[in-house]
């Protein structure tokens, strides 16, 4: 049994790398020339010309682009010296186009030393988690970055390696220092030697060493093992960086001078004007929108959801690949420049934890389901049967009336999303247009068509799945999935700040009003969203609200005066919206959290008191670990509202502003956007739906909802 | 100590009193707007009370139509929809939430997933099918159209509530008037439906209120003046800008509103439990 786990944990390692090498071979053929491919070409022809002329001194002066360590560009080198020696790609500036005429055979070269970098990388992570070391094996971005001629694949590869052994030597002997702990020494001086913000592991390896110090109290020799770890490291990365020896300390104030000044002057960095949550749009994105021929296909942005999903369980079960994503993604945030390629620092923890989110939502269920099928007792069944017998004059008209009214409209719907049935073809379309196309397509009778979005044509034809493309190529160019995300975690993360905020405060005793501040704070949960809503247009407004005819009144110098022009300003947008949707939200918020509070045992109180505990200490230790398993199905029905949240966005007219009013308004025949696409409509309820599943799927977790509670 | 607790009670009231004023702001914004009778167009300068005080809006209201509808047939079409949609979602649902109520059968818990998904999709995934399917039905722009609509946004939530309110009901009295000779539909009748009807009450009245307050979907169900509801016509003036006084407009919320927030005032704890979806329960 144990031999046949084996065997099958290598073939699924095998097959990841099988996949990576397709992806990444795709990628390598087929990518066009990108920018720094010919800064990154020409290092690597330096030092292969260093290493034929024999001259190894030369290693000491040499590293074009010192901002970045030289070891990935010597590695990329090494692999040139096969090939024949080609004129050295010329000088340009970093902001100049992309390269297009690179030696061709040198660039294949490079570009397949990477890749190969990649699929180690990927099967090296299915030796972690196989459906990891998959996902890591189609992740576009990764793709990519390691299929060009970046100094990403090396040390994405080391990085994985250093952490790998660290966690084999912690599984092993944690006190004593073996080959594994060395071995994750000298591989964090290879990455920080390859590229410095791949160093995030390090710091990653460190809090996790630090966490089990904490736990165990074993200081003394935690301590000793992280110098000699951290001492072999900086060594390993002094060793593999030539350039460094002449001069350390000041070709490396050199560097990192020069990233500082790259991020507030270069050009390129100021016309891309990215906002600081840039990585967070790339991670909902994927490179298919540059170049689509050459990804298969692309499931970035869902690795990136089930990423967020799967968190708290590799917090669990891997704990510092998980600290590696939260750090890597800390840095990206604080980091000035936002390219994309700086995605692959965290792509490998991002696809363990995407693995384990696929594993929360989707297989472990299926597999408990399974095995409960296999297991089921006789006994049970005959129970059941008699109660179905029973149900059964009960379900039938109840099915019959929710088939008719909720689950064909929705059937309808996912017929509808494949053809691009619209306002023009309507009359096609209600004399049976729609059954027609959607038959003869799903029965081959009928090719799939092509039209060009807004569609606008006479007749319905059959699109297929292809409607999903620009559906989602919108949705991506208008940022319009990535919005309705950061709305839905902002706004739901203040609303249940400030309602449980109110909540302990109308909790504690002695207030004085209580339930005058209580009645009064459930107003804005009593109207109705449509009317909350424009109240907050009243007051908003530009030239007619409150605060401009307040503005007008007081002059500029008035409070809240800085809110005044925000129809100009993105992200004042968001914050006038947020005004107006916590106001929405927050009671909900706290009246579920009053509930919560009302239900604990007052016991537990006292003895605290008792104790000594101080206000903090009491929250902290006992309201809210009692609590907070009440407010999470508060949260999540929150979220859900939020996701979906309609009126508001369209009493602002904000037409992409959630997914739902993006629907609204595209199926609208007369509203004020390109109008009356009803497929396009059906498509984007459709995404709607699927992610709400995720949402119930998490609810079920939370509230046990679906288990009945007094049935039996 | 003593000194103690009065510092928190005042910094505690300090935190309510900036909450409180966060909370009304914007309702005042529109009050204001509701009682000042010297209002012809838009509001041109800043004032925190009317500046003639006049309660003439709020029963102007009721004698001046909206594109020539009287007050009384807004109302009368937003009750005959709502009053509508409510039923229908009661009498369509019941069964099947009895059924999840009561009885363990095969697909018992996909069925409930299905349930609570459908629960929570937005209406307007529910609208863009209905659009076509009651065009294609020549019912589309009818009240009962609108009607159908708005039920059909409400059964699953209504399924689920019901289902709540049946299995609030003691297992063992049903059997016991099972015992007595009572066949399913009679214990049903009379057992089980009397005993639950005050939670049922509730469902309906989320039913309602759904369906009272909706403005935007329902207007893609409207070509004509004589079928718009109360909120649709408050939602259409906004629209229509600065042709008539804005006075108008915030009585015609507050009237619309006064209903709504004293349901919610008065039933508070119970629709919170209903919109967590049963999730207080444990």
């Amino acid at each position: 049994m144990k031999k046949f786990r084996i065997l099958g944990f290598l073939f699924a390692v095998i097959l990841v790398m099988v996949v990576a090498g397709a992806t990444r071979w795709k990628a390598v053929t087929t990518l066009n020339i990108d920018y720094d491919e010919d800064d990154y070409l020409r290092a690597a022809q330096q030092y292969t010309a260093i290493i034929r002329s024999g001259e190894l001194s030369g290693f000491l002066e040499t590293n074009y682009r010192p901002e970045h360590p030289p070891f990935a560009k010597i590695i990329l080198g090494l692999s040139l010296l096969s090939d024949p020696e080609k004129p050295l790609t010329p000088d340009h500036p970093t902001s100049a186009e992309p390269n297009q005429y690179l030696a061709r055979d040198l660039l294949r070269t490079d570009r397949v030393t990477n890749a190969i970098f990649g699929i180690i990388t990927a099967g090296l992570l299915a030796l972690v988690n196989p459906l990891a070391g998959l996902l890591l094996a189609v992740h576009a971005w990764t793709i990519k970055y390691v299929s060009q001629i970046m100094l990403e694949a090396v040390p994405a590869f080391a990085s994985l390696l250093c952490v790998f052994s660290y966690v084999l030597w912690k599984k092993k002997e944690q006190n004593r220092v073996n080959g594994w702990l060395v071995m994750s020494a000298i591989f964090l001086g290879i990455t920080a030697a390859s590229k410095y913000l791949y160093g995030v592991v390090g710091i990653a390896i460190l809090i996790d060493w630090w966490i089990d110090a904490a736990k165990a109290g074993e200081w003394k020799k935690a301590l000793r093992n992280i110098l000699i770890w951290g001492l072999l490291g900086v060594v390993i990365f002094f060793l593999l960086n030539p350039y460094l020896w002449p001069d350390p300390i000041g070709r490396l104030k050199e560097s990192i001078l020069y990233h500082s000044a790259y991020a507030q002057g270069a050009s390129e960095v100021e016309n891309a004007q990215f906002p600081v949550w840039q990585q967070f749009i790339w991670l909902s994105t994927s490179p298919r929108m540059w170049q689509a021929d050459a990804f298969y296909f692309s499931v970035d942005p869902i690795i990136a959801i089930l990423a967020a999903m799967g968190l708290v369980t590799t917090w669990q079960k891997h704990r510092v690949y998980a600290l590696w994503l939260i750090i890597a993604l800390f840095f990206l945030l604080i980091w000035p420049t936002k390219w994309p390629q700086y995605l692959v620092t965290l792509s490998v923890p991002l696809c363990l934890s995407a693995s384990e989110g696929l594993n929360t939502i989707l297989i472990a269920p299926i597999r408990a389901w399974i095995l409960q099928l296999m297991g089921r007792k006789n006994t049970i069944i005959v129970r059941q049967k008699s109660e179905f017998r029973k149900a059964l004059p009960w379900l039938i008209p109840g099915f019959i009336s929710f088939a008719v009214f909720t689950l064909v409209p929705l059937f309808y719907q996912l017929g509808v999303s494949m053809t691009d049935f619209n306002s023009v073809s309507i009359k096609d379309g209600l004399n049976g247009g729609i059954w027609r196309e959607v038959w003869g397509g799903i029965t081959g009778q009928i090719e799939v068509a092509l039209q060009n979005f807004p569609y606008r044509s006479k007749e319905v034809h059959y699109l297929g799945l292809s409607n999903f493309k620009p559906v989602f190529d919108y949705l991506s160019q208008q940022q319009v999935l990535f919005n309705n995300i950061l709305w839905t975690v902002v706004s739901v993360a203040l609303q249940t700040l400030l309602g449980l905020a109110t909540a302990l405060v109308l909790w504690q005793r002695g207030v004085k009003l209580k339930r005058a501040w209580q009645s009064l704070f459930i107003l804005p949960w009593a109207i109705p969203e449509m009317i909350g809503a424009l109240m907050w247009v009243n007051v908003f407004a530009p030239e007619i609200g409150w605060l401009s005819l307040a503005a007008q009144k007081y002059g500029p110098a008035m409070p809240f005066s800085f809110l005044l022009g925000w129809e100009n300003s993105p992200s004042m947008w968001l914050v006038i919206l947020l005004i107006s949707g916590v106001w929405y939200g927050f009671p909900f918020m706290m009246l579920s959290a009053s509930a919560g509070l009302k239900m604990m045992p007052k016991e537990s109180f006292d003895a605290a008191q008792i104790d000594g505990a101080n206000a903090l200490q009491t929250f902290r230790y006992i309201t809210w670990p009692l609590l907070y398993p009440l407010l999470i199905p508060a949260i999540i029905i929150r979220g859900i509202f939020a996701f979906n949240q309609f009126y508001l966005f369209q009493a602002f007219r904000i037409g992409t502003g959630t997914l739902a009013t993006l629907s609204y308004n595209f199926f609208n025949p007369s509203g004020f956007f390109i109008n009356g696409q009803f497929a396009v409509s059906a498509v984007i309820n459709i995404i709607t739906v699927v992610i709400l599943i995720g949402f119930v799927i998490l609810f079920n977790r939370w509230s046990k909802a679906d288990q009945g509670v007094t049935y039996a | 100590m003593r000194k103690y607790l009065w510092v928190r009670q005042i910094l505690g009231q300090i935190f309510l009193i900036i909450i409180g004023l966060y909370v009304i702001v914007p309702i005042w914004g529109m009050l204001r707007l509701a009682f000042d009778g010297s209002l012809l167009s838009r509001p041109t300068e800043f004032r925190f009370f009317p500046k003639v005080f006049s309660l003439e809006p709020l029963f102007s209201v009721l004698d001046r139509p909206y594109q020539s509808v009287h007050f009384t047939t807004l109302l009368k079409n937003s009750l005959v929809v709502s009053l509508g949609a409510a039923l229908l979602a009661l009498v369509l649902g019941a069964s099947l939430a009895y059924a999840f109520a009561r009885f363990r059968f095969p697909g018992r818990k996909p069925g409930l997933f299905i349930l609570l998904l459908t629960a929570v999709i937005p209406p307007i995934a529910f609208a863009t099918p209905l659009y076509i399917v009651l065009s294609i039905l020549q019912i589309r722009t009818s009240l009962l159209g609108l009607t159908i609509v708005y039920a059909v946004f409400a059964i699953p939530f209504c399924i689920w509530n019901m289902r709540a309110a049946f299995q609030s009901v003691p297992r063992e009295l049903e059997e016991a008037a099972f015992l007595d000779g009572a066949g399913y539909l009679s214990t049903f009748r009379y057992v089980t439906l009397p005993l639950a009807l005050p939670s049922i009450a509730i469902a309906a009245l989320i039913s309602f209120l759904m369906a009272y307050s909706e403005f935007a979907i329902g207007w893609l169900f409207v070509d004509k003046a004589q079928t718009v509801t109360l909120s649709m016509a408050i939602y259409a003036m906004v629209q229509s800008g600065n042709a008539q006084p804005w006075s108008i407009l915030g009585s015609l919320v507050v009237i619309m509103s006064i209903p709504v927030i004293l349901v919610f005032v008065i039933f508070q704890r119970t629709l919170l439990e209903r919109m967590l979806f049963g999730a207080l329960d444990s």
